[in-house]
């Protein structure tokens, strides 16, 4: 089985109870997460992030469509028992330690006295809590319960690691950590499911993202899909030459620009990238490279939700970069 | 799943050890027991009650009494915050999520408090009964018969307290309880007035609908208070103290079956 979370036309909707407001939190979102991946659930505040989480998790029921997970729903315990959970801003049993915090989700777990101790003694190794280990958690920092829940995601060794948010307010030491973590449960061959509205941590770790606002999704695929444009644009770099003039009435040319002082930036349509190649070779240029246009992910998290919002109509062309370096 | 039934009774007493602990690591609940066994030894040691007949019916009769409200006053207390804590504390999103069901930790919550009521129970009874060797009042026979039937009280009490926290709040779950405990120990005062020649409730009419109502739908609190049989020294007899816990116990069924259920349904968002 290849899939590991199927989700379709998922919904919810939250009513107030009195003044009988509705709020579409998540409206039809559907997608899929592979096996071994890491997937990036992505969107600003308030986008529905931790709803739809909610709803892979049990915690909430969705109003409508459906959920699959690892063979089965967000009910069903055997399912669960394959599953790690970081919530968003976790809240523990501030009067445990790690080790009994642990303790008591391992027996929920099933996991045999022995084993348990040992699980326990190396996920806090692990998260660098060992030192910490019998320290009540009412005195640990937020970078402390965070790696706690850290390890208390990992306890039952799961197939699968959803985290909400896990690298929102960690200091830059704390989100190096938590992202080689996330490399190493990679390499371990777990499934991550991590939300974020931190555009360079999805885009530096995750293999497909799906982009939320308000509730829907905005874009979804692998991160090379969604970030090369469609607007079917190459960009050649070229060393000595710098007629800029010239260059701009070829056929296929949609701008040119200089690069530096010895060099010229031209784009140009897909098609025509050899052709020009082949004239700027001719003309006594070198080519420093050619690659297809793309966008940052940041830039098209920006154009495909800000943008509608604020300023529909505005030109996007000026955003746009070339990812060569 | 193999082994369904002992993984539930694993998963409810994971939760139930929780409780405990938690019990035990609250400085306001330790001051509070430490209180109570500390008013009932000293109120009782320090009581200078001149007849000699009458010191010993009041220091039974004081002393039991004083240990089942305290029972019922740390049953409702904690009961109607047990689970409301876990949601405003939000400890619920990393339990929940767990392989575990929302009824597994219902009842893991009530039997943690059951050990926390028993433990509770048995300080104050040995403070109580202490004070009354140190006043060389002879023990009655019926007292661990009568301090069981406190502990199935301040049990039943708990489930109700339980119920009512699956919907609505601490404050209101504290005063509906508390509503129930009131009703459920007028039972018997009820029938009487009810089967009384005169007043109110002996009439047909609203009032005696409303008392027959409660009278068949409270639990009878005074099946557990046999503090009168211990002053009269009156045996009470096992087969009793049985039949009470079977009682107590379809009650307790009743109200957390309906908690669980409404618990289940419920969004954590
Ligand atoms: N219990 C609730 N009642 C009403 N609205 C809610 C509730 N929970 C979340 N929302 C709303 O749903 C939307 C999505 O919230 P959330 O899923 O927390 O977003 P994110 O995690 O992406 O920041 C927000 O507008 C939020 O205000
Ligand atoms: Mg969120």
């Amino acid at each position: 089985m290849d899939e590991i979370i199927r989700v379709e036309n998922l919904s919810k909707t939250f009513r107030t109870p009195f003044r009988r407001k509705r709020v579409d939190a998540v409206s039809n979102v559907s997608f899929v997460v592979r096996r071994g991946e890491i997937f990036g659930f992505l969107g600003p505040n308030g986008a529905g992030k931790t709803t739809t989480i909610k709803m892979l998790t049990g915690l909430i029921q969705p109003t409508a469509g459906t959920v699959s997970m690892l063979g089965g729903g967000p009910a069903d315990l055997s399912v669960r028992a394959r599953i790690g959970f970081l919530p968003e801003q976790p809240y523990f049993y501030d009067y445990l330690t790690p080790v009994e915090l642990l303790d008591v989700f391992g027996r929920i777990f099933g996991i045999p006295a022995r084993i348990r101790k040992e699980r326990i003694e190396s996920l806090l190794t692990q998260v660098g809590l060992f030192e910490a280990r019998n320290r009540t958690l009412r005195k640990f920092s937020k970078g402390m319960l965070q790696r706690t829940g850290i390890a208390q995601a990992l306890l039952n060794d799961p197939e699968l690691v959803i985290l909400d948010e896990p690298l929102s307010g960690l200091d830059p030491v704390g989100r190096k950590e938590v992202n080689d973590l996330i490399a190493t449960l990679r390499q371990q061959g777990k499934t991550i499911f991590f939300s974020s509205h931190i555009l360079a941590d999805i885009e530096r770790l995750c293999d497909r993202v799906v982009i939320l606002d308000r509730g829907v999704t905005k874009a979804a695929g692998t991160l090379s899909e969604l970030l090369t444009s469609d607007s079917g644009e190459r960009e050649i770099l070229a060393g000595g030459i710098t007629d800029v003039s010239g260059l701009n009435g070829l056929d296929g040319v949609v701008r040119c620009e200089t690069y530096g002082t010895d060099a010229v930036r031209i784009v140009c349509e897909s098609a025509a990238s050899d052709r020009l190649v082949g004239t700027l070779l001719r003309a006594g240029g070198t080519i420093l490279g050619v690659n297809d246009r793309r966008i940052s992910l940041e830039q098209l998290f920006v154009s495909r939700t800000i943008r509608e919002k604020s300023c529909p109509a505005t030109d996007n062309e000026g955003e746009v970069r070339g990812v060569s370096e | 799943m193999k082994n369904g039934f002992a993984d539930s009774i694993r998963r409810t007493f994971a939760i139930a050890r929780n409780t405990v602990l938690e019990a035990i690591r609250n400085r306001a609940f330790l001051g509070m027991g430490i209180a109570a066994f500390g008013l009932v030894v000293s109120s009782i040691a320090l009581s200078s009650l001149a007849v000699r007949d009458q010191a010993e019916r009041v220091l039974v009769d004081f002393g039991l009494a004083a240990t089942s409200l305290m029972e019922i006053v740390i049953a409702i207390t904690m009961g109607v915050i047990l689970v409301f804590k876990e949601i405003d504390r939000k400890t619920f999103y990393l339990v929940l999520p767990k392989p575990i069901r929302r009824s597994e930790v219902i009842a893991g919550k009530f039997v943690g408090l059951l050990g926390v009521l028993g433990a509770s129970l048995l300080l104050m009874a040995a403070g109580w009964l202490i004070s009354l060797q140190v006043k060389g009042i002879s023990i009655p026979a019926g007292v661990p018969q009568a301090l069981l039937l406190v502990w199935a009280q301040a049990a039943l009490i708990t489930s109700v307290a339980i119920f009512f926290s699956s919907f609505a709040s601490p404050v209101l779950s504290g005063v509906f309880t508390f509503g129930v405990f009131m009703v459920g120990s007028s039972v018997t005062v009820l029938q009487e007035l009810m089967q009384a020649r005169k007043g109110m409730l002996a009439t047909p009419g609203p009032a005696r609908l409303i008392a027959e109502g409660a009278v068949a739908v409270f639990p009878d609190l005074s099946v557990f208070n046999v503090g009168k049989e211990l002053i009269l020294r009156i045996p009470v007899t096992w087969e009793y103290v049985g039949a009470s816990m079977l009682y107590c116990g379809f009650y307790c069924l009743f109200f957390l079956a309906i908690g669980a259920l409404v618990f289940q349904r419920r969004d954590f968002s």
